[in-house]
């Protein structure tokens, strides 16, 4: 019961948060919840079926250049290029699924690791739809009559949302249903499945899990998600390069999953918070040199906090911070 | 022809550094099953080190390769004594997960403290060169493919004569007999650590060498070495080596003759591309042998 | 159980009832302009403390930060000196710096973060500028680029200072070829983005008008490091002159490069591929000579202001004076005197705007639009901003590369212009 009430507030915290924020504080709380869908996606494949893939931002790039191709060059809805988005990157997830079952362990991280960089080889010569180096832009979310592009303010009874509000309920509403999507997932037998695979793959095969099959789903339900989670990301930045689709992308979402808590329900939205809104927090500590005066940038220290935010959390705190947070309730048990 | 000889020399001259770096990743694979991302940022910190010494410190430059050939050392054995020590028995996952935060930590912690700027290696051979047969041949280069198979040299004989070297071996093999008979396991371990780092130095010195120059995007040269070991089998010194020469003259032969159609810079990722071809047909490598794993 | 649910949902309906009525500042005015005392004001503009904030996005980090640095300490040492001089009649500059690390994305985050804050914008980088070039039309927002790109002078948006690349690359190739007298090869190792495309395009219009043999167009990426390939095909083709349209820190390793495979073209390095640290470890006369310095002796460099402390350019006294009052760690940099001369561009646009009473975006943009000539002091050449447009320049400043010299540039031809480059359209 305690855990309903909890998790009500938590929800209505959430909802209010954009009325409370202003733009810049807001924008960081859109990206954060736009990777945490992302997020979830690899929580299924890592946390629930034990597969090490450093390949992530391969997969949102896929979905980010789908939601380009459909929704700006075509000019569909976002109602079909966002499912649309997921879609592709799940069958590019299913794809690479297979490589899975050859590989384990290391030689899977090796792998993956190959995919993001021949993903970015791909994507920096492919110039006609991805604008090679210099970049393109991405659509913004038009749903019918509710259009998201900067400037346009929605307005419902007394309230205005604009349109950074507009991405983040969006962005919420899409994170619930693939938290909602996760949480049954484990549940099923899908999911018990994953779990008996990555504790003792040998031993679930011999009990009559179907090894193929669940790895495939893992990757093509991780892969789904963050398609989506890639496109609505493009779509909110305006603007991207190739070069965004790199393996500091893909570390990101797995320290994301690691520092909330690995295979835990809350851990992908929880470690999102904290990894990507790491860098305008370090903006905005007193201690930081002038801009001008040449100090140490910003990127270089969030990504120095990232390393040292990986380490400590798998030294000290492997179970990450829902860890942390149910640490008492282990003592008693 | 002299073309091809020219990049031939090229790509053994590149070929003999991704060596030095993916031994570096097969001497700590073979002790600790761990493969450490973090090799690029030591090739990195190697550099700089050496720049650091050479030109900032004053130091003579043979000094300067010895006294950071012994820094990072120490620093390979200090990661291993404070972090990964804490977390014997975790998964594997765990373990390559905290050398990659060792990584980006490291690699941005020079960028920070020198800056993004190319800097000054501080070695007596700059742009040095003469000619054979046509063949422009780069002193630096020469001395890279020199030193490298002397440090090859060297590391073999320790490992087949030395009692250190048949410690290393038997941590290897099995880890648990060898705590038993009385070998100093630890210490094993930071052993093979500080030679990481030792390898690192080197490694990361020629890669630095004229044309290239220490700057924060050396480490991803390491990355360029993955294929190289997985080619060669992760527990294999040897094929490591020889997976890095070969991983070299592909990458340099790929950038001389790969037609435009493949896309710019398609020699980055060729080694990538073969390296999944051949995990394809066989899961562990050219000369990998298959894990036996107790249910 | 249920009055707790009760309470904390009434305590969110409060808190949203109690709180801003928008989203972000959607609750908030908007910065439109607003007639403040006798002069209009837009955003960036308090006419109550008579300060005008002026937006400076630069590369700090990243591939070109060693150009963005002393562009920002220029920027940075004029406004300052402008300040203490008693501002514009007696309005005073505040710089808002944001480091985007010469990338577009970045750029497009920092550009909607600083928008509704500034009156006037200094903009780094050519691909940069692009990404956000759109968004400043819209907002009507006068963009001082720290690029040469052609493109701007058909932006009436857009003041920019300078030659453009494509006409300096047309100039510099009629310069190496005699006027079209020379039969070379040539070819072209351009950044695979709009600063390269812009340099591509001047290639192109001289080998139509010039009719050299094309030894290839060979590109890279920002923060590639290796350049075998590229240098391979075109000693292959047999070049007798490369065209460099990079930044510093790939011209090095062009140049290396093509050193350790035997390959000693003529090189024709366009503006910003050219910095003093190439030379020397820190750009100073004295510093230890960098392994590529011997390789680049006798590169042709299409410079874009006067030699540091040149006695023929009256505004450099000035900017000497400022350099040591407010950057005295500033070394030796053509860049670092190209923003001191975009300070006088956004003083003159800002003078004349509040001499017209109107600070508001469409007030600054007609009084860059009216502004006319420009006299920089001859620290680069003068420009003149009408509202046909047009390139601010057509003569290239030639030198080459000597590291005897100050500055390591010596001087050619001090204005060279060519039919070839006058050929090229650019206006709006």
């Amino acid at each position: 019961m305690r855990a309903r009430l909890v998790l009500l507030a938590v929800v209505l915290v959430m909802l209010v948060l954009p009325f409370q924020f202003g733009t810049s504080a807001l924008t960081t709380a859109t990206f954060v919840v736009i990777a945490a869908i992302g997020a979830t996606g690899l929580n299924v494949l890592t946390g629930y079926a034990g597969q090490i893939s450093l390949g992530h931002a391969f997969f949102l790039a896929a979905g980010a250049y789908t939601g380009a191709k459909l929704g700006e060059d075509l000019g569909w809805s976002a109602a079909l290029w966002i499912p649309a988005a997921g879609v592709v990157a799940g069958v590019c997830g299913a794809l690479v699924g297979p490589i899975a079952l050859r590989l384990s362990g290391l030689y899977l991280a090796i792998v993956t690791l190959g995919l993001v960089f021949i993903g970015q080889h791909v994507f920096f010569n492919a110039e006609s739809l991805t604008g090679g180096p210099q970049g393109r832009t991405f659509p913004p979310v038009v749903i019918g009559p509710f259009d998201f592009s900067a400037g346009q303010v929605l307005r419902l009874g007394g309230l205005q949302i604009d349109s950074n509000g507009l991405y983040y309920y969006l962005a919420l509403a899409l994170l619930a249903g693939a938290t909602a999507f996760a949480w049954n997932l484990r549940r099923t037998r899908t999911g018990r499945a994953m779990v008996a695979v990555r504790e003792r793959e040998i031993a679930a095969s011999v009990m009559g899990v179907d090894v193929r099959r669940v790895k495939i789903a893992a990757f093509t339900a991780s892969a789904f998600m963050a398609g989506v989670s890639g496109a609505l990301y493009a779509s909110y930045l305006s603007f991207a390069q190739p070069g965004e689709w790199s393996l500091l992308l893909s570390i990101q979402f797995v320290a994301a999953v690691i520092v909330g808590g690995m295979g835990t329900v809350a851990g992908p939205l929880l470690g999102s918070a904290v990894v990507f809104a790491l860098p305008t927090l370090l903006k905005n500590l007193p201690f930081l040199p002038e801009e001008a005066a040449g100090g140490v940038s910003v990127s270089d220290l969030s990504s120095i906090a990232y390393g040292l935010l990986i380490v400590a959390f798998l030294v000290l705190q492997p179970r990450g911070l829902v860890g942390l947070v149910n640490q008492p309730k282990e003592a008693h048990s | 022809m002299t073309e091809f000889l020219q990049l031939l020399f090229q790509g053994v001259s590149l070929g003999s550094t991704y060596a030095l770096v993916a031994l570096g990743f097969a001497v700590v694979y073979r002790s600790s099953g761990v493969i450490n991302f973090a090799q690029g940022a030591m090739l990195l910190l190697g550099a700089y080190a050496v720049s650091w010494l050479a030109v900032d410190v004053g130091l003579s430059f043979a000094l300067a390769v010895l006294a950071a050939t012994v820094m990072l050392a120490l620093a390979g054995a200090a990661l291993h004594g404070l972090v990964l020590r804490r977390v014997v028995g975790q998964p594997t996952f765990v373990l390559v997960m905290i050398t990659i935060g060792v990584g980006i930590a490291v690699t941005h912690g020079v960028e920070a403290a020198f800056g993004p700027d190319r800097r000054l290696l501080g070695d007596p051979w700059g742009a040095a060169a003469f000619e054979v047969g046509g063949v422009t041949i780069n002193t630096v280069k020469v001395w890279g493919i020199a030193v490298t198979a002397a440090a090859l040299g060297a590391y073999f004989a320790f490992d087949r004569y030395t009692r250190w070297g048949l410690a290393m071996q038997a941590t290897a093999a099995d880890e648990e007999a060898t705590l038993s008979v009385g070998v100093p396991v630890r210490r094993v371990h930071a052993c093979t650590w500080a030679l990481a780092g030792a390898l690192a130095t080197l490694g990361g010195l020629f890669l630095a060498g004229f044309p290239g120059a220490p700057q924060p995007a050396l480490g991803d040269a390491a990355l360029r070495a993955f294929p190289a070991i997985v080619l060669g089998g992760l527990g294999s010194p040897v094929g490591a080596v020889v997976g890095g020469l070969l991983i070299g003259v592909v990458e340099v032969l790929t950038s001389g003759y790969a037609p435009d159609s493949l896309g710019t810079n398609f020699y980055a990722v060729a080694p990538y591309v073969a390296m999944i071809a051949i995990l394809l047909v066989r899961p562990y490598g050219l000369f990998g042998a298959r894990p036996v794993e107790r249910v | 159980m249920r009055p707790s649910i009760l309470a904390v949902a009434a305590a969110a309906a409060t808190s949203l009832a109690l709180g801003a009525c928008g989203t972000g500042d959607a609750g908030g005015t908007s910065g439109g302009s607003a007639v403040q005392g006798s002069i209009k004001t837009g955003p960036g503009v308090d006419a109550g403390a008579k300060t005008i904030r002026v937006g400076d996005l630069n590369a700090l980090s990243g591939p070109a930060a060693a150009l963005g640095k002393p562009v920002a300490a220029g920027h940075q040492a004029y406004f300052e000196a402008l300040n203490a001089r008693g501002g514009i009649d007696g309005w005073t500059i505040e710089l808002a710096v944001e480091d985007t690390g010469y990338q577009p994305q970045q750029h497009v985050q920092a550009y909607n973060a600083l928008k509704s804050d500034i009156a006037i914008l200094n903009s780094f980088g050519s691909p940069t500028t692009k990404a956000i070039q759109p968004l400043f039309g819209r907002e009507k927002l006068v963009t001082i680029p720290a690029s040469f790109d052609s493109i701007w002078g058909t932006d009436p948006a857009v003041a920019p200072v300078g030659t453009p690349y494509n006409i300096d690359i047309a100039n510099a190739l009629d310069y190496a070829t005699g006027g079209g007298a020379k039969k070379l090869s040539v070819g072209i190792i351009y950044q695979n983005d709009e600063y390269g495309a812009d340099g591509l395009r001047g290639f192109e219009a001289a080998k139509q008008s010039l009719g050299f043999t094309d030894a290839g167009h060979q590109s890279y990426k920002p923060g590639d490091t290796d350049f075998t390939a590229q240098v391979q095909k075109l000693k292959a083709a047999g070049a007798d002159a490369v065209v460099v349209t990079a930044l510093p820190s790939a011209t090095g390793p062009i140049v290396g490069t093509a050193a350790t495979l035997g390959f000693t073209p003529q090189w024709i390095l366009q503006g910003p591929s050219y910095i003093e640290q190439l030379i020397t470890e820190d750009g100073t006369a004295g510093a230890k000579p960098t392994p590529v310095a011997a390789a680049l002796k006798g590169a042709i460099v299409t410079s874009f202001s006067a030699p540091w402390g040149a006695d023929e350019a009256p505004g450099m006294q000035q900017l000497l004076a400022d350099q040591k009052q407010y950057a005295p760690d500033q070394t030796p940099s053509i860049y670092f005197a190209l923003a001191y001369s975009q300070g006088i561009v956004v003083e003159q646009i800002l003078r004349k705007a509040i001499d017209s009473g109107d600070l508001s975006r469409e007030g600054i943009l007609a009084a860059k639009e009216h502004l006319g000539e420009v006299d920089l002091g001859g620290i680069t050449p003068a420009v003149t901003y009408t509202p046909e447009g047009g390139p601010p320049s057509r003569n290239t400043l030639i030198t080459e590369i000597d590291p005897t010299v100050p500055g390591f540039l010596k001087i050619v031809e001090p204005a060279h212009n060519s039919d070839t480059a006058d050929a090229i359209e650019i206006s709006q």
